[in-house]
């Protein structure tokens, strides 16, 4: 085989392979998104910020494969340069950080938590079994102990959210963990918190005590928000008189707009099985899986058949006393199968999956260990990373601004001794839109 | 009446007879030696407890070439052998002669490592430390292969939460499947207090201590006057019969009083005290359990002690030792952040100043000192090198942040004689790891306890599926 041959023998080859990588393993049913936010507020596109330049000896961009001894350019809260040292030109007037041997990785978005809640604990207002009228943008606060925990883990962009007390948490929102309110704001609201079952039985209201009870209880709610949205879309459409304003609905018109995504409390086979039943197939709704745990992953196939992908966690296996197997929930989910009696079923891919905290369940700073532990449980190396980057980002279709590192995307980053996913490295700088938020205090370090 | 008598009635009353269990004790740690069919070196004074030299017929050789061996004691050996003899270690080092009978395990391309010492652990067989824990041990419970598949070979067991005085009872157990014989390394050793004590607390304690001085002097004074007589005969007793309690008791006579027995036992060093110094976040309260060191004379156990990082000499100069989670995470008050709040860096900050340190699972929401099965990986004892791991991340060497899993754990639960690390003479407790002993994505291949092997990834059905 001569040298040109041998050339475009590789040159197939790898279009081969970077095609297989381009087709995603899970169309994610978002919907039909609209390009006009009427109900959701994004946080400003592109503040101002010096120009850095970060060398380090391996960056993982959370999108395609890592860049071994990389330099990467932000400014204006922007990326404007990435790859390898000697194909990048540094701008003059640029800060250059040598971070030698250093990794730099993207900033880790967290898509379950209730980080900001007083006293560490979660948000659960109950005030009505289901409460679409609540909301957490007004809890956020930078000043809270766990976001400068979460820079010190590497974490910049959280969807912070009630707690699953009932049935309907209300509405969290999806912010950045350093700088003013206003700037760090992604997105209100980030999603809707349905909790399906598995908290919610308070047995306290009159909708019965257990899951047929609380399905019927989000049915009520939810028709009620379809019809006030339908009522809206027809107005805007010329169709309809002006509906009266129901501020306690307001933010569920969004839900049915596609501006955002519900993210549901949801764990268990059955449980599942009515997520996707009830919210993605008779409401349509823009969904995301969270948690995912105990033997809900034997619903994968049917996850991945209607565009459910999963945000796994805080439980990280599933322990099946039939057979005394440890089985690691986030690759069980990734990778499908047969799980026991059944045909063999595809899972959600490698697009599919994401890994949470919900903290202060587990520390929001140990994101990555959440990560670890799903690699350590099988879960592949590659996948693993995605699913605190890119693909949390996706979910809640905000990928446009976060979860990798690329020309255009925000600067959110963080400068790592070694392999994140590793216990035993640390960041040493953690930048969010483009500015240094965290650095790590060699004497006292907080993580 | 020998020993080995005295010990298997006695033990649960060893607290009412201090003199009595100081031999018992001794006894006690070779018990299980003798039921496996091993004489007794001597009859009447018992030997160290460390004896490098076995001096029995070794009936079955084991060794395990080729590994890179983490000792324990902060030494790595690459490409050595570790040679066993039936529940002992012979000899570990390159170049070993392995004697011609012996099973080898070929470790090629794999760590071998000291089995893990959990410091504050329950369940995996353990029985109650009330009484002799050997009545009531299941050598055959299925969490002691959970255990033994997330490197755990032994661990102490504690109950009661600790008052203002030392109190409780405890345990060392080993994860020896199927053998009740070796199931108990030490029995009754660890006592427990915490702090803060209120003014009236610590009076009492303060008390106390002088009581113990005192009748420590007197009792000195006392022999040293009898050692002027001939030796009286020992009173004859019925085999198997149940010793009088104390308070009923002829020899109780010639015991302590039993509210000095348990601090008796701290202050000769037969027993170890741990303070638990959760509840104190600032300096004060953690010097007051320096405080109670200092009473003492003898160094004790810091359990969580939050705010060490900050006064590090001070701790070291007592002797005393710590049990932490790197990764607990206290805020420090605003008004005085310099002494309060935790830090990350506290292991390598004590290590530097000689403080033995060893580590548990976070104290978090889901936390917690057992092995689990609740699905909270990285917070329970399912992954005991992880909280070694957050060690390092504060700065601690690799190879001392090993120490807080084997040897450093062992001397802090009062075992180090036999336990935590691969050197001659002490108990085949070992793991073969299939990389790295501190990597997270490592798991146990092979574990053997006293000699044999008890647990094998390949054939077990906890992680047989999950291949690195």
């Amino acid at each position: 085989m001569n040298r040109a041959t041998l050339a475009t023998a590789l040159c197939t080859a790898l279009a081969t392979a970077l095609g297989a990588q381009d087709k995603p393993s899970m169309e994610i049913f978002f919907g039909q998104r609209p390009k006009e936010f009427k109900v959701a507020k994004w946080g400003p596109e592109k503040l101002p910020s010096p120009c850095y330049a970060f060398t380090a000896s391996k960056l993982l961009t959370g999108a395609g494969a890592p860049i071994d001894d990389a330099v990467i350019v932000t400014r204006d809260s922007k990326i404007v340069a990435i790859g390898p040292r000697r194909d990048v030109t540094i701008p003059d007037g640029c800060q250059v950080f040598d971070m030698g041997d250093c990794w730099i990785a993207p900033g880790f978005v967290d898509l379950h938590c209730h980080m900001m809640g007083r006293n560490r604990r979660d948000y659960n207002d109950m005030v009505n079994p289901t409460n679409p009228e609540l909301r957490t943008l007004d809890m956020v606060s930078m000043d809270h102990p766990q976001v400068k925990s979460a820079l010190a883990g590497g974490v910049t962009t959280v969807l912070f959210i009630p707690g699953s007390g009932t049935n309907m948490g209300g509405f969290g929102t999806l912010t950045k963990t350093a700088g003013k309110f206003e700037e760090a704001l992604l997105r209100f609201p980030g999603s809707l918190k349905i909790a399906q079952a598995g908290n919610p039985e308070r047995r306290s209201g009159d909708l019965g005590a257990d899951k047929m009870g609380m399905n019927e209880g989000l049915r009520r709610t939810l028709d009620d928000g379809y019809r006030y949205y339908r009522a809206w879309e027809e107005f805007d459409a010329g169709n309809g008189p002006k509906p009266k304003n129901r501020p306690d609905l307001e933010y569920l018109r969004g839900l049915f707009r596609h501006e955002y995504p519900v993210t549901v409390h949801t764990q268990i086979y059955q449980v599942v099985l009515e997520t996707l039943r009830e919210l993605r197939i008779e409401f349509n709704l823009w969904t995301v899986i969270d948690h995912g745990t105990f033997d809900a992953y034997r619903l994968c196939g049917e996850a991945q058949k209607v565009g459910v992908p999963v945000c796994n966690g805080p439980r990280q296996y599933h322990f099946d006393r039939n057979e005394s197997r440890f089985i690691g929930l986030a690759h069980a989910w990734y990778a499908g199968g047969t799980h026991g009696w059944r045909e063999p079923v595809p899972g959600v891919g490698r697009d599919g999956i994401a890994v949470n905290t919900d903290s202060p369940v587990i520390a929001q700073e140990q994101l990555t260990l959440q990560c670890a532990m799903a690699c350590r449980l099988g879960l592949p190396y590659d996948v693993a990373i995605r699913a605190i980057t890119i693909n949390p980002a996706r979910f809640v279709g905000a990928d446009h601004r976060v979860g990798s590192l690329e020309v255009g995307k925000d600067a959110d980053l963080a400068v790592w001794t070694g392999d994140p996913l590793d216990p035993r490295h640390h960041v040493k700088i953690t930048v969010v839109n483009g500015r240094i938020a965290y650095r790590r205090d060699e004497e006292r370090p907080r993580f | 009446m020998s020993p080995n008598a005295i010990c298997r009635t006695g033990t649960a009353l060893a607290v009412a007879a201090a003199l009595a269990s100081l031999t018992c004790d001794l006894a006690a740690q070779r018990r299980g030696r003798f039921r496996r069919g091993g004489p007794p070196t001597t009859a009447g004074a018992p030997p160290e407890p460390a004896a490098p030299v076995v001096k029995k017929e070794i009936k079955n050789y084991l060794a395990i070439r080729g590994g890179t061996v983490y000792v324990g004691t902060g030494q790595v050996l690459r490409g050595a052998t570790v040679l066993i003899g039936d529940d002992k270690i012979l000899a570990v080092g390159p170049g070993i002669e392995i004697p011609e009978k012996a099973k080898v395990i070929d470790a090629t391309g794999k760590c071998v490592s000291p089995g893990f010492v959990a410091v504050k652990a329950r369940g995996m067989g353990a029985g109650s430390t009330e009484d002799d824990p050997k009545d009531s041990v299941n050598p055959f419970d299925p969490q002691i292969k959970m255990g033994l598949a997330v490197g755990i070979t032994s661990f102490l067991s504690v109950s009661g939460f600790g008052g203002s005085m030392p109190s409780g009872s405890s345990a060392v157990f080993k994860l020896a499947y199927g053998d009740l014989d070796g199931m108990v390394l030490k029995h009754g050793h660890v006592f427990r207090m915490s702090v803060p004590l209120a003014v009236s607390q610590m009076k009492t304690f303060k008390d106390t201590v002088a009581k113990a001085k005192d009748y420590l002097e007197k009792k000195d004074a006392a022999e040293k006057a009898a050692a002027d007589k001939p030796e009286e005969p020992k009173p004859t007793e019925r085999p198997g019969a149940r010793r009088p309690t104390g308070r009923r008791g002829g020899s109780q006579a010639k015991g302590p009083p039993k509210d000095l027995a348990t601090l008796l036992d701290i202050m000769s060093g037969k027993a170890k005290l741990w303070v638990s110094c959760r509840r104190g976040y600032d300096v004060t309260n953690l010097r007051q359990a320096l405080e109670v060191a200092t009473l003492l004379g003898t160094g004790v156990v810091l359990e969580d002690p939050t705010v060490a990082w900050a006064i590090p000499d001070e701790v070291a100069a007592t002797g005393s030792m710590v049990v932490l989670s790197p990764r607990d995470h206290d805020e420090p008050d605003p008004a005085q952040p310099a002494t309060t709040g935790s830090n990350i860096a506290m292991s390598r900050i004590l290590s530097d100043v000689g403080v033995p340190v060893a580590v548990h699972p976070p104290a978090g929401m889901f936390g917690g000192g057992g092995l689990g099965t609740g699905g909270i990986l990285g917070q329970d004892l399912n992954t005991p090198h992880v909280d070694a791991a957050y060690a390092v991340r504060g700065g601690l060497d690799q190879h001392k942040a090993l120490r807080t899993l084997t040897l450093d754990a062992a001397k802090i639960v009062g075992a180090d004689s036999r336990i935590g690390s691969l050197e001659p003479g002490k108990d085949a407790d070992i793991l073969i790891l299939d990389g790295d002993p501190l990597h997270y994505r490592t798991f146990v291949e092979t574990a053997l306890v006293n000699g044999k092997v008890v647990y094998e990834k390949s054939k077990e059905p906890f992680y047989n599926h999950i291949h690195r």
